[in-house]
């Protein structure tokens, strides 16, 4: 699917025909051979735009440069918390920019695009607002691993357990995305004098590597968190379900005893004053007080 | 003081649906009420509103029509200040 912007007032305006910003969303076939053959794209980096594993990198090519970031992907329900990245391709010519993206987002929302000036600003801009997804997402995470953790405080389930290894495993996807951004940010303002960047450029990219730093550091902590109470959150588990056992032992034992002395009274031979008029309350007595000595064994060995 | 119910239609017009960062707006709105918030969807599920992890497992996609129902103190406000953020895609 192919979508055609432009700038226009220094915003990043809708242009169906003429617009010199063209954002690719999960090209077909035909438009993978019009990006490779017209447009001059190498393949291998188109396809590297579209492969959620690769790294992120920056390329030089003759009449562009092609940048390969990461971005987190949309969460869906049936991922059960588990929080994957993407890549994008942005592709910089010197009158256009080519966004690639494997799936679907709101890329020119938020007040970072309100005043836009070239292309090489959006390009950055783009970046930026990956940085801010995943900087929302990771909150979005710390919120999930609270409300598991109060789940898993009174669960004797593995389920819980299972969605925070997911959410650990998000984490280490993300830092990983992040770092590798931030790479391709340094290689950016390493190359700012290749890639004709301005001042205002070159202040908007180290503004943009602190908030990835910032991101990464935080992701950094919330993974550090995550890994390190896992241990604790698992004998939590365990123990809750050592307590289950022992309420039902202890239902198992009081029903136990009265059901033995009623069975001793039940035997089909005769025994010392089974004709007495009150026998059968002085079973159910007997059966009672079995009961109640179990309940105070068990308050005075402190089980 | 609202005793009962108070109920508001709303449509996901995210083309991603309720997803991930929504959820977390839904539910940091309810938290912040002193309301409590509910969610039903078209097939019948109904999931309290200030809870991440069943707004996250709800699967709700676009153009999903979800009723709102709020009862509290401050009802209408947390239904308006929710349908508001449903409109506006949660500005994403």
């Amino acid at each position: 699917m192919l979508r055609r912007m432009k700038l226009a007032e220094s915003h990043v305006i809708p242009d169906g025909d003429e617009g010199n910003i063209l954002v690719y969303v999960n090209p077909d076939e035909r438009e993978r051979r019009y990006l490779a053959e017209t447009l001059k794209l190498d393949e291998h980096t188109l396809a590297s735009a579209l492969d959620p594993d690769e790294l992120a990198r920056l390329e030089f090519e003759p009449d562009h440069v092609a940048i390969i970031s990461k971005r987190p992907q949309n969460y869906s329900s049936a991922e059960e918390f588990m929080f994957r990245v993407s890549s994008m391709g942005l592709f910089l010519f010197a009158d256009r920019l080519i966004v690639v993206l494997f799936e679907d987002v709101p890329l020119f929302k938020g007040r970072q695009y309100a005043n836009v000036s070239s292309l090489k600003e959006l390009m950055l801009k783009i970046l930026f607002s990956s940085v801010l997804h995943f900087t929302e997402h990771l909150k979005v995470i710390n919120a999930v691993s609270d409300a598991l953790e109060a789940q898993i405080n009174a669960s004797m389930q593995n389920k819980y357990l299972l969605n925070l290894f997911s959410l650990e495993k998000s984490l280490v996807y993300y830092l990983n995305a992040i770092n590798s951004n931030g790479k391709v940010m340094e290689r950016i303002k390493n190359s700012a004098g290749k890639l004709g960047l301005t001042v205002e450029n070159i202040e908007f990219l180290d503004d943009l590597m602190i908030e990835n730093q910032q991101c990464y550091e935080q992701a950094e902590i919330y993974s550090n968190i995550l890994a390190s109470m896992m241990d604790a959150r698992v004998s939590i588990v365990n123990n809750n379900l050592n307590w289950l056992i022992k309420t039902l032992t202890l239902i198992t034992l009081g029903i136990m005893l009265p059901t033995l002395v009623v069975s001793i009274f039940s035997m089909n031979v005769k025994f010392p004053g089974m004709d007495h008029p009150l026998m059968f309350w002085i079973v159910l007595t007997l059966a009672a007080a079995s009961a109640l000595l179990v309940r105070f064994v068990w308050w005075w060995k402190k089980w | 003081m609202v005793n009962h119910a108070l109920t508001r239609q709303v449509k996901i017009l995210n083309p991603a649906g309720l997803h991930a960062r929504p959820s977390l707006a839904v539910a940091q709105i309810v938290r912040s009420s002193q309301s409590k918030v509910q969610i039903r969807t078209p097939w019948k599920t109904t999931i309290d509103a200030a809870d991440v992890l069943q707004l996250l497992s709800l699967g709700a996609s676009q153009g999903t029509e979800l009723t709102l129902s709020a009862t509290g103190p401050d009802a209408e406000q947390v239904l308006d200040a929710l349908a508001q953020r449903f409109a506006d895609q949660f500005d994403l």
